[in-house]
Formats: structure tokens, C-alpha cells, sequence
């Protein structure tokens, strides 16, 4: 049994508890909280380098055998999952440190940050239905507070929405959870697999096994801002701090993609429907066959709602948040392909996941920009901005560079994560799959929807001659304004610091676009863990129970 | 407390004479029961906490079981009170007790943490747990000890950290 598995969580955990304790001294909370993060990277960087050949590394905690202990599963999929959170929660982290204001850093944001990691680090490995719920509610009991972290009228009104929704969601999940316990009697994702291929022997009912899925996928859509459960995502994105915008968008919306991924392409694809059950055109009897059109219903709907959506709203956050539904549609896309057409899983699931990396560091991206130019000039409404490119030019080629990336332009990395799309739905179209031409047209209009938004946005907000209140703001030469208590001197200091953070988010969002054979390699393994349910049951090998 | 229990206030007055220095508030049976039953809570508690590894009860509930206790003590004689009477000082109402607080929290969550990594160091998973019977010792008989208490204790510190310090700041508003 191997430490490596567990390590990204411990090390997450020690330094939240490390950041608790360090209270006193700021910059040494700073230091700390950075090293933690930077070593959550390495811990992460260890595990994969150690899966990525295909491997499954099981960790049973407490030395308590599989379907009764807390087992975790680190194999490609959650490595490549957790390769994601820990590059993208690195450049969030420093451009917080610089970004919140000291208050707020001494009070709770470190602990909460990391703790919300340790919820992100578990749902990823974990390989056990209840404890994804618990680790769902770590990581999201932290999020609520982060996201009240300013506290004011609105943002506490945004915030409540967002903690009721998310607390109705987590109650369904639980008790979904206990109606799937009570059916099938294991609580083992590897057992639940096997219990559920072979359902004769064991005396379980797949049917109501089935519902309680689609229940579970209710939640999963939710934590995942997908049409219809989409309205809380506006509001609490306009809400939160920049940085832990960034790492909803980026990082938190990504643990809903992969519950999806995991318990519906791993586990419950075991199950097959009686023939009875299946939907009209579609010939399979597998339980996927069942979730495809669901998924792609789910997966048009954002991305023609969030398109739009994005088009006509007057703010760079909001353009921001709905085009975050529009791009989680896109992830979710390939997998209703993979889910109906069995000869293009693994790309689909493989397209699902390098859109997924790629929206997670591109989407980061931005929301930081739309931070920092909040910081410096005191508003992201398209009214009030204009010409930012020309006093900020590396401020905003750090946008350009997200935005470019999310359209899909090579050689960046988004590129390819549309052009896996798009080849993903040619070949289903090419074997004849039903739905085949409409998830062509989806993307074909969800692409030109992305264009129109962002071009919109570079236009009003970084293009053409600076507005009144960027020229208030913004010095010739790039420098801040004073508008109130920081200095000039300063505020220019934590400014540049936060524009380095950002050149080095772009120069990763090339860098993967440039090297990608690195993250399609990782992707596709990631991809074949996750389809694979035989290997995933035959690692955890969970004991049999004898009744 | 002071302002918003006129009637309370009435009942002492007829009551009892007033000791100056307590909240003038509640009522002299209150003060009384609250002596009373304190101590009692707390020895549940610790009890509950002991036999937790094995028995019903554990690291949570006697945290829970504590925190009742304080907020009697809080509700009867006043937010001051426990400032004045264990830190000694009667200054700085916010961050006096509720510093306190919060480094139990963080205390607790670092023995819980520190208790599962331990095993570790003996090549074992994550929160192994061991156990090992003294026995033979002269009048107590046998003892157990379990490794599981360390893991309680911390998960004790932490139930009565957090809950008090949500006391302390909401109760301060």
C-alpha cells in the first residue's frame, strides 16, 4: 500500500491546520500557505508520474479491507483530475495572497482555501459513495464561506441562494446515497460495480438502482452548473472574490464533471437496462445508453443558454459566469456522445477531459483579469471601462490569451479541447449514431456564440480609447491611481505582482497548447481508467461479504 | 442579557437579595441549578469521551456536552464572567475568551490530523489505530489504552473550539 495516493490530501490538510496555526504572523501564513500549495503540486506530480502507465493504486485507511473501510482509488482519471485543481490552485493562491486584503488573509482565507482543497483532493480519490458525499460537504461547507467572504447586501443575499441550493442538493445526494445502499447493500464503488454486473447473484434490483442514479445525476449537474440547475452560478460568481471565483469556475465546478465521469462511465455502466427501458433509435441495453440523451439534452441546453446568455450581459464577470455554463456544456458534450456511441468512449471521455483541463486554467484565467481590473480601476461594467489595453498591455494580453484559448485558436490549448469535440461527434455522424448531426450543430453554434461574447467583451472593455474612469485610475505608463488608503507606490507593487501571476497562467495556457501530445497522453490514460470498470473492481478487490 | 429580561429581573428582586458583583438578571434558583449541574455536564462529558473508542460516546458528543456547559455558564452569569473569572482579566470582551477558543480549534485539529499520521511512521496507513492492556496495576486492575484516544481528544478540543467560539461572537453581537 503506497503513501503516494493519500499524500495530496494530507498535505492539503496539514496546511490548513498549519495555516491555523500560523495566525498570528501574516507572512508567515503567506509563506506557508504558498509552500503548501506548491507541495500539494509535487504530491500530486508523484502520484500521476506513478499511474499515468495505467496502473491502479488502491489505500485502504486505517488498514480496514475495501467494501468496509475507507478505501481510496488513485488512478489516471483522479491523478489527471487532481493534476488540474493543484496547477490551477497554485496561480489562484498567489494571486490571492496579493489580491485579498490582509483582513481577510489573517482572519480565515488560508484555512478555508485549503480545506477546500482536502474536499477536492477526496472526491477525486475516494472510492466510496458516502465518503464522496463527505467529501463533497468539506469542500463545500468551505466554499459557502468563501463565497459570503465580503459579506455585503447583495453578496450575502447571492450567498444564501447559493448555500440553500447547495444544502437541498447535498440532502437529495444523501438520500439518494441510502436508497443505492439499501438496494444493492455496499457502499464500495468497486463492489457497487460488481454487485451491480452480476445482480442475480448478489439479489439486486437494478431498476430502482437506475432512479436513484438519475437522482444522484440531478445533484451532480448542480454542483456542475448545467441547464436547468444553472441560476445560482451568476450570482454567486458576481459574489465571491476573484480568486475563489476562479477556483469555483475552474477547479470546484470540475469535481461535479468528474463524479459524472466516474460513477456513471465506471460504476453504474456495469448495470445493463431491461430491453423494455431502452429509448427508441438507440440500441444498447447498457445503463450509459440510458444517461447519453439526458447528457446531451443537459449539455445543448448550457451551451446554447450560457451562449446567449453571455452575449447580452453588460459586465466582464457576468459575461465571465454565463460563459461558464456555455463552456461546461461543451465538457459535458463528448460524454453524451461517449455515453450513446460505444465505438468513440475513450475519445469522448478523453475530449471531456482535456476541455475540462483546459476551461479549468483558461476560465481561471479570466476571472482573475476581471479581479485585477476591478482592483485597479473599481468596476467591470462595460460602461465604465474601455482602452484598458492601452494603459495595462500585459494585463490585457493575459486576457486576450484566455479568451483566444476558450474560442479555440491553436496553438493554444483550448484548440484542441474544441477540436476533439467537434472530431468526437464526426465520427459518432460518420457510424450513423442518432443525434450525431445535432451535437454538430450544438458545437457549431455554442463556437460562434464563444467568438461573439468574447470579441464583445475585448471590444468594450481592452479596445479602443480609454474611458474616462481608466484614465482616472490607470497612469499613462501602466501605474495605479491611489484611491484611498494604499499608496501609489504599493498598490503599483501588489498590481504588478498579480499581472506576473497572470502572464504565468498564459504562458501554461500555450505551454499545454504547445506541448499537448503531454496532456492528450495523460488524458487518454485518464480516459481508459475510466471506462475500464473491470480493472477499477479487480484493483480495490473488495472482499466478499458473506450474509 | 442585561436588557431584555425585565420580568426576571422582578422575580430576583422579590426574591433574594442581589449579589453585586453577578449578573443582575437571573434568578438565584438559576445561579444555583447552573452550580449544580456545571460540574456534572463536565464529568458526563469526560466520561463519555474516555469510553468513546469502545462504547457509545466519543471525541464528539462529550465536545458537544461541554460546549452545553460553558453556555449555561454563559447564559446565567453573563459573557464577562468566564473572562473574569479563568483568563483573570476583564478587558478586550471580543477577543479575550474567543482567542482562546480558536487556538483550541486549531489545537485539536492538529492532534486529530497528527494522531492519524502517526502510523505512518510505522509504515502503517493513515489512521491505523492500536491498543495495548496495562494490567497488574496496583488497585485500578487493568487498563486500556487506545491509540483511538488521541484521535477522540483531538476531535474533543475541536467540537468545543469551534462550537465556542460561534458562541462567543454571536453571543458578543
Amino acid at each position: 500500500m503506497s503513501t503516494t495516493v493519500i499524500a495530496p490530501l494530507l498535505v492539503a490538510l496539514c496546511t490548513a491546520i498549519l495555516t491555523l496555526l500560523t495566525r498570528p504572523n501574516l507572512r508567515l501564513l503567506q509563506g506557508v500557505s504558498l509552500l503548501g500549495a506548491v507541495a500539494y503540486l509535487g504530491a500530486v506530480a508523484a502520484l500521476f508520474d506513478r499511474v499515468v502507465g495505467g496502473e491502479t493504486l488502491v489505500y485502504q485507511v486505517g488498514d480496514w479491507a475495501a467494501p468496509f473501510g475507507i478505501t481510496l482509488v488513485g488512478d489516471a482519471l483522479a491523478a489527471f483530475m487532481l493534476g488540474l485543481a493543484a496547477i490551477v490552485s497554485v496561480g489562484v493562491l498567489a494571486h490571492a495572497v496579493l489580491y485579498v486584503d490582509d483582513f481577510g488573509q489573517r482572519l480565515s482565507f488560508h484555512p478555508l482555501y485549503h480545506f477546500m482543497m482536502v474536499g477536492v483532493s477526496g472526491s477525486f480519490l475516494t472510492g466510496d459513495i458516502f465518503n464522496l458525499f463527505v467529501w463533497f460537504e468539506v469542500m463545500l461547507m468551505s466554499s459557502y464561506v468563501l463565497v459570503l467572504f465580503y459579506g455585503g447586501k447583495q453578496h450575502t443575499r447571492a450567498a444564501l441562494n447559493y448555500v440553500v441550493l447547495n444544502l437541498l442538493g447535498s440532502a437529495v445526494m444523501l438520500v439518494a446515497i441510502g436508497g443505492i445502499y439499501a438496494t444493492t447493500g455496499t457502499l464500495n464503488m468497486a463492489d457497487l460495480a460488481r454487485r451491480l454486473a452480476d445482480p442475480a447473484a448478489y439479489d439486486v434490483n437494478v431498476l430502482p438502482v437506475l432512479g436513484l442514479a438519475a437522482v444522484l445525476f440531478s445533484v451532480f449537474a448542480l454542483k456542475a452548473g448545467l441547464v436547468p440547475f444553472q441560476f445560482w452560478v451568476p450570482a454567486a460568481y458576481r459574489a465571491a472574490p476573484a480568486p475563489v471565483t476562479a477556483m469555483l469556475a475552474g477547479v470546484v465546478k470540475k469535481v461535479g464533471v468528474y463524479a459524472v465521469v466516474r460513477l456513471y462511465f465506471t460504476i453504474f455502466a456495469a448495470a445493463s437496462l431491461p430491453r423494455a427501458l431502452s429509448l427508441p433509435g438507440l440500441a444498447g441495453d447498457s445503463a450509459l445508453d440510458f444517461f447519453g440523451p439526458v447528457l446531451f439534452l443537459m449539455a445543448a441546453a448550457s451551451v446554447l443558454f450560457g451562449g446567449v446568455g453571455a452575449v447580452g450581459r453588460d459586465d466582464l464577470d457576468s459575461v465571465l459566469a454565463y460563459s461558464s455554463i456555455s463552456q461546461v456544456g461543451f465538457i459535458v458534450l463528448p460524454l453524451a456522445v461517449a455515453a450513446t456511441v460505444p465505438s468513440v468512449r475513450i475519445l469522448g471521455v478523453t475530449a471531456c477531459l482535456v476541455y475540462a483541463f483546459n476551461h479549468g486554467l483558461a476560465k481561471s484565467l479570466l476571472f482573475l483579469v476581471a479581479g485585477t481590473v476591478r482592483e485597479s480601476v473599481g468596476s467591470t461594467d462595460f460602461a465604465d471601462l474601455g482602452g484598458v489595453a492601452g494603459r495595462s498591455p500585459v494585463l490585457s494580453a493575459a486576457f486576450f490569451v484566455g479568451a483566444l484559448s476558450l474560442v479555440g485558436v491553436p496553438p493554444l490549448s483550448g484548440f484542441f479541447g474544441k477540436f476533439l469535440v467537434f472530431d468526437v461527434a464526426a465520427r459518432a455522424f460518420a457510424t450513423g449514431a442518432a443525434g450525431a448531426a445535432a451535437t454538430l450543430a450544438v458545437a457549431l453554434l455554442g463556437a460562434v456564440l464563444t467568438i461573439a461574447y468574447y470579441t464583445r467583451a475585448w471590444n468594450a472593455a481592452f479596445w479602443g480609447e480609454p474611458s474616462e474612469r481608466v484614465e482616472e485610475f490607470l497612469g499613462d505608463d501602466g501605474s495605479v491611481v491611489p484611491d484611498g488608503g494604499q499608496s501609489t507606490a504599493e498598490a503599483a507593487l501588489s498590481l504588478g505582482g498579480m499581472v506576473v501571476v497572470l502572464v504565468a497562467f498564459a504562458v501554461a495556457v500555450v505551454a499545454f497548447g504547445i506541448g499537448f501530445d503531454v496532456l492528450y497522453g495523460a488524458a487518454e490514460a485518464a480516459a481508459r481508467a475510466a471506462v475500464d470498470t473491470g480493472g477499477y473492481v479487480d484493483a480495490v478487490a473488495p472482499a466478499e461479504v458473506v450474509e | 442579557m442585561s436588557d431584555d429580561a425585565p420580568a426576571n429581573e422582578d422575580v430576583a428582586a422579590a426574591e433574594s437579595p442581589r449579589p453585586s458583583d453577578v449578573d443582575r438578571s437571573t434568578t438565584v434558583v438559576a445561579r444555583t441549578v447552573v452550580r449544580v449541574v456545571v460540574p456534572i455536564i463536565l464529568v458526563t462529558a469526560i466520561s463519555l469521551l474516555l469510553q468513546g473508542h469502545n462504547l457509545p460516546g466519543g471525541g464528539f458528543i462529550g465536545g458537544v456536552l461541554t460546549a452545553t456547559a460553558f453556555v449555561l455558564v454563559y447564559v446565567i452569569f453573563g459573557l464577562d464572567y468566564l473572562q473574569a473569572t479563568i483568563l483573570d482579566r476583564r478587558d478586550e470582551v471580543d477577543e479575550g475568551m474567543v482567542s482562546v477558543y480558536r487556538r483550541l480549534f486549531a489545537l485539536g485539529l492538529a492532534l486529530a490530523a497528527g494522531s492519524g499520521l502517526a502510523p505512518l511512521l510505522f509504515d502503517l496507513p493513515f489512521l491505523t489505530q492500536a491498543v495495548l492492556f496495562v494490567e497488574h496495576l496496583p488497585l485500578y486492575g487493568e487498563l486500556e489504552v487506545a491509540s483511538a484516544l488521541a484521535f477522540d481528544l483531538g476531535v474533543y478540543f475541536t467540537v468545543v473550539g469551534a462550537l465556542l467560539t460561534i458562541i462567543a461572537e454571536v453571543g458578543a453581537e
